[in-house]
């Protein structure tokens, strides 16, 4: 029997208020796959990963993880179960180290060494700079710190939300790159980006959001096609 | 190595399962909060009306056993609304207000910690100019 999805939402309705940012949405994360999650600005991908995380308390459908309904589940008990969001932004914090920014992450029960170790081990670049202060460091480090805060925590689910934001393309790459990795070590992984072609090189599956709707879904190769009409609205 | 990954991944997925499995849903709504406020707001002038009503009761009779009733269902039950409801009222209204003022702090903190960060950048750049 095939294992159920990691992720799967149904027929999420949810927005802030009275107004309503995603309609019906649909979407599948089988496990240990990396899935992207396109579409422009205001489309309610941020929105979409703050349901999944239990920020957001969807007014209609289900959040299933591995087959149970989690609807309705608070943002702290996923998080101990293994969902880890990496936020837009990257939510480090600026006037502490970068090994105090891990240290916080031992809320799991994993020790502070764990915690360096996996961080390290997936960033060495990190441990030259372990010292300094995060608001310090270089957009592509922040990014990594991020990261790296966020596997120090042994996730199961790695939600990402605009990982490329604000970086050079070579270092956007080289992220991706460590994504790649992360996936092959058996995390599932939903990344939520605006700019899909980096996405589409690492993902296994991808869906196309727009106005708070799923438009197409499906391999990365039949995204890529559909990329233009759904951005820019142009008839296929 | 593969075998090694493959084994640690499913190991992985086995233990997100179980702790899935363990997760207590209250089931949350958007309007929770709203729904417990609306209550406290309105639960506390009803328990002053029933405390009214139980005294007007008891006042138009001298007979003890005859006030009891009003006693009990006006006076007792109304002081317990008006309890319930102010406490309802200010643990919702106090989350809120606290909910704010460390959305505050924390935004005024980073603030700060930019000007500081651009500052020392700045002072940085003098001293490698020199």
């Amino acid at each position: 029997m095939a294992a159920p999805p990691v992720l799967e939402l149904r027929g999420i309705r949810a927005g802030y208020g009275r107004i309503e940012v995603l309609h019906a949405v649909d979407l599948v994360v089988p496990a240990g796959a990396v899935v992207g999650l396109l579409g422009p600005n205001g489309a309610g991908k941020t929105t979409t990963l703050a349901v999944i995380s239990g920020q957001v308390s969807p007014s209609a459908g289900h959040v299933y993880m591995l087959g149970r309904d989690v609807t309705g589940a608070s943002v702290d008990a996923l998080a101990r179960a293994g969902v880890c969001t990496i936020p837009e932004g990257r939510g480090i914090f600026p006037n502490l180290t970068v090994a105090e920014n891990i240290r916080m992450f031992t809320h799991r029960g994993v020790s502070r060494k764990e915690c360096e170790d996996r961080a390290f081990h997936h960033f060495p670049r990190l441990i030259e700079r372990r010292h300094v202060l995060a608001g310090r460091l270089s957009g592509g480090e922040q990014q990594m710190l991020s990261l790296a805060r966020g596997l120090a925590t042994e996730p199961a689910l790695l939600l990402l939300d605009e990982l490329s934001m604000g970086l050079a393309p070579i270092v956007v790459e080289e992220l991706y790159g460590i994504v790649a990795g992360i996936a092959r070590e058996g995390v599932s992984i939903l990344v939520v980006e605006q700019f899909a072609r980096t996405v589409l090189a690492v993902a296994d599956h991808a869906a196309i959001m727009t106005g708070g709707r799923v438009q197409h879904a499906g391999p990365p190769q039949e995204i890529e096609q559909a990329l233009s009409s759904a951005y820019l609205g142009a008839s296929a | 190595m593969d075998d090694i990954e493959g084994a640690d991944a499913s190991g992985r997925l086995a233990e997100f399962q179980s702790e899935v499995e363990r997760l207590r849903i209250r089931g949350s709504s958007p309007t929770t909060e709203q729904r417990f406020l609306t209550a406290g707001i309105v639960l506390m002038p009803l328990g002053v009306i029933l405390v009214l009503v139980g005294w007007f009761g008891a006042s138009g009779t001298t007979e003890f056993s005859s006030q009891v009733p009003y006693l009990i269902s006006g006076g007792i039950l109304g002081l317990t609304l008006a309890v319930v409801g102010a406490a309802l009222f200010l643990r919702y209204s106090l989350a809120r207000y606290f909910r704010y003022w460390l959305m505050r702090l924390i935004y005024e903190e980073r603030t700060s910690t930019d000007r500081q960060v651009d500052v020392l950048s700045r002072i940085e750049k003098l001293l490698n100019n020199s």
